[in-house]
């Protein structure tokens, strides 16, 4: 419900104790059993921390080299999963948005306030509908929807074209979780003007061009890789639309686990959109026999909720990978 | 949508729910799908799903409703679910002008996309939010008037008019295609036999539909 609000009065809302968010800072829905797995792996991640430290260099002045020299190991080791206390950074690397940022001192700050946007309604109607039930981002006008706010406001005027697009906060929330407001903004800028891989503005252009072309090629291949899912699917009236324009346009950011998206994206920022698709394809293949036997309701219905297990990383992205 | 007969219901409907951003469309379906409202909800990106069976004049109907995101830009995507839509909810906000000035737009963009017979229905939402009302009842019914809509002010958290706003549209519906259907049977009867008179029109029938939907 979008009460009225004002974007100045800053009401502290009630801030959750710690044990009732879980590690990454969202209410618990329910007690998960990931704490457990969590304490097992403990030293195992102190000894993956040591090596990402070494492979980076302080403030990641090795990483070009040793991306250089050994890019077959930093891609396995970035599939394995980035430590979450380098995320912010490595991120930062492998977008290229460093370099943005170090080319272009000032610009956030001027973007930020001196210019005005024609967006800057539709940005604040959605704040409140952006990770509502993170703990960063559920104060009304706090910290964390201020710097929401900022970013998606300074990128409307940076690309007036694309202005602002609902799901966009998605991508600005996830990232203000691992950097500073003025790092997330050219991280945004990295990914939507194309930095390393291929631009992705066409996902919020007017007319969503890219959507419909990423829409176009994961139907067929579904039917490609997934032939008699394809053909139930097509039997059954299903198509990408009504699932997957999310996965496109939030990177998995919106509905899916944390803990995957997060995975998802360590790998989406160094390789690139591929994995996107195989990340689909391989929820699919692994609900195959499931869905193969649904009738259109029902598959919908199991195309936007898919089984916890399906949504496991350590699963899921090594079959995402063979794909 | 006609989709193939099943033993579960008599009649399947497909409605359309559009209108701009944050006009509570996404909560007025759960509200009436599941009967849960959530203030914490999600921007709605492309569109979502959900069904839902009730009884319209002693027929077992399926509603399956299409959640459309509200923003202009996504309608590249969400126009193609107007087509083979038989009904539309295309809500407001009693809060805020602007989304009652849009109905406009939305009524054209269903004239260039949907079918020319789609059943229309205005909601004037969030009507527990009286003390900030922008939009007067008597606007909205005005408009619904010219417009030739049925109209109701709506409030999905306090679930007030939820159920009748969409026990109308499927009424109406309903009555539009067991017309059809009389008029398809009496022609057949007409060529079946030929040369018997002609045509008897039933002229008070808007009358009738209009006592239908309020008597349930």
């Amino acid at each position: 419900m979008d009460r009225s609000r004002g974007i100045n009065d800053y009401e502290p809302g009630p801030v959750p104790s710690e044990s009732r968010v879980d590690r990454y800072g969202f209410i618990k829905q329910n007690v998960s059993n990931s704490s457990a797995a969590e304490g097992l792996g403990k030293s195992r991640e102190a000894r993956r921390v040591r090596k990402w430290r070494k492979m980076i260099g302080v403030g990641g002045s090795d990483w070009k080299h040793y991306v250089r020299r050994k890019p077959h190991v930093v891609k396995r080791r970035i599939r394995k999963g980035i430590p979450d206390c380098l995320r912010g950074l490595v991120w930062q690397l492998i977008s290229g948005s460093r370099d943005l940022l170090l080319m272009n001192p000032g610009v956030y700050e001027q973007l930020v306030i001196y210019e005005t946007s024609a967006s800057e309604l539709d940005i604040i109607r959605d704040i409140s509908r952006t990770f509502p039930t993170h703990v960063f981002f559920q104060q009304r006008h706090g910290p964390g929807q201020r710097s929401l706010y900022n970013v998606l406001k300074a990128y409307s005027v940076f690309d007036r074209a694309v202005g602002y697009v609902q799901g966009m906060g998605f991508l600005a929330g996830l990232l203000l979780l691992y950097m500073s407001e003025e790092d997330a903004f050219w991280l945004l800028v990295a990914l939507l003007k194309g930095a390393v891989h291929a631009p992705m503005e066409g996902l919020y252009q007017v007319g969503l061009p890219l959507v419909q072309q990423y829409l176009f090629q994961f139907e067929h291949l579904v039917r490609e890789h997934l032939p008699k899912l394809g053909e139930h699917f097509s039997r059954e009236m299903i198509n990408p639309s009504m699932y997957a324009s999310q996965w496109f346009i939030t990177v998995f950011s919106y509905s899916f686990p944390f803990p995957l998206a997060l995975r998802i994206w360590d790998v989406f920022l160094f390789e690139g959109v591929k994995i996107v698709f195989k990340v689909g394809l391989a929820l699919l293949k692994y609900c195959h026999d499931d869905l193969i036997n649904l009738s259109f309701e029902k598959l919908i219905h199991a195309l936007r909720n898919f089984p916890e297990d399906a949504m496991n990383p350590d699963i899921l992205l090594p079959m995402a990978y063979s794909i | 949508m006609a989709h193939r007969v099943d033993h579960e219901y008599d009649y399947l409907f497909k409605i359309v729910l559009i209108g701009d951003s944050g006009v509570g469309k996404t909560n007025i379906l759960s509200r009436f799908t599941r009967n849960e409202f959530c203030l914490e909800s999600k921007s709605t990106i492309g569109v979502e799903f959900a069904t839902r069976t009730l009884q319209v004049e002693g027929k077992t109907v399926k509603a399956q409703i299409w959640d459309t995101a509200g923003q202009e830009r996504y309608r590249a995507i969400t126009s193609a679910y107007y087509r083979g839509a038989v009904g539309a909810l295309m809500v407001y906000d009693i809060t805020k002008r602007q989304t009652f000035d849009n109905v406009q737009r939305w009524l054209r963009e269903l004239r260039d996309h949907a079918d020319s017979n789609i059943v229309i229905m205005m909601a004037g939402n969030k009507s527990d939010l009286n003390h900030l009302r922008a939009v007067t009842e008597e606007d909205g019914q005005a408009l619904a008037e010219r417009e030739g809509l049925s109209f109701l002010e709506t409030s999905a958290l306090e679930a007030t008019n939820i159920e009748k706003a969409f026990q109308t549209i499927l009424t109406e519906i309903y009555h539009i295609i067991s017309k059809k259907a009389l008029a398809a049977q009496e022609a057949a009867a007409s060529t079946a036999i030929p040369g018997q008179g002609t045509t008897i029109n039933v002229t008070d029938t808007s009358g009738n539909t209009k006592r239908g939907c309020c008597s349930t």
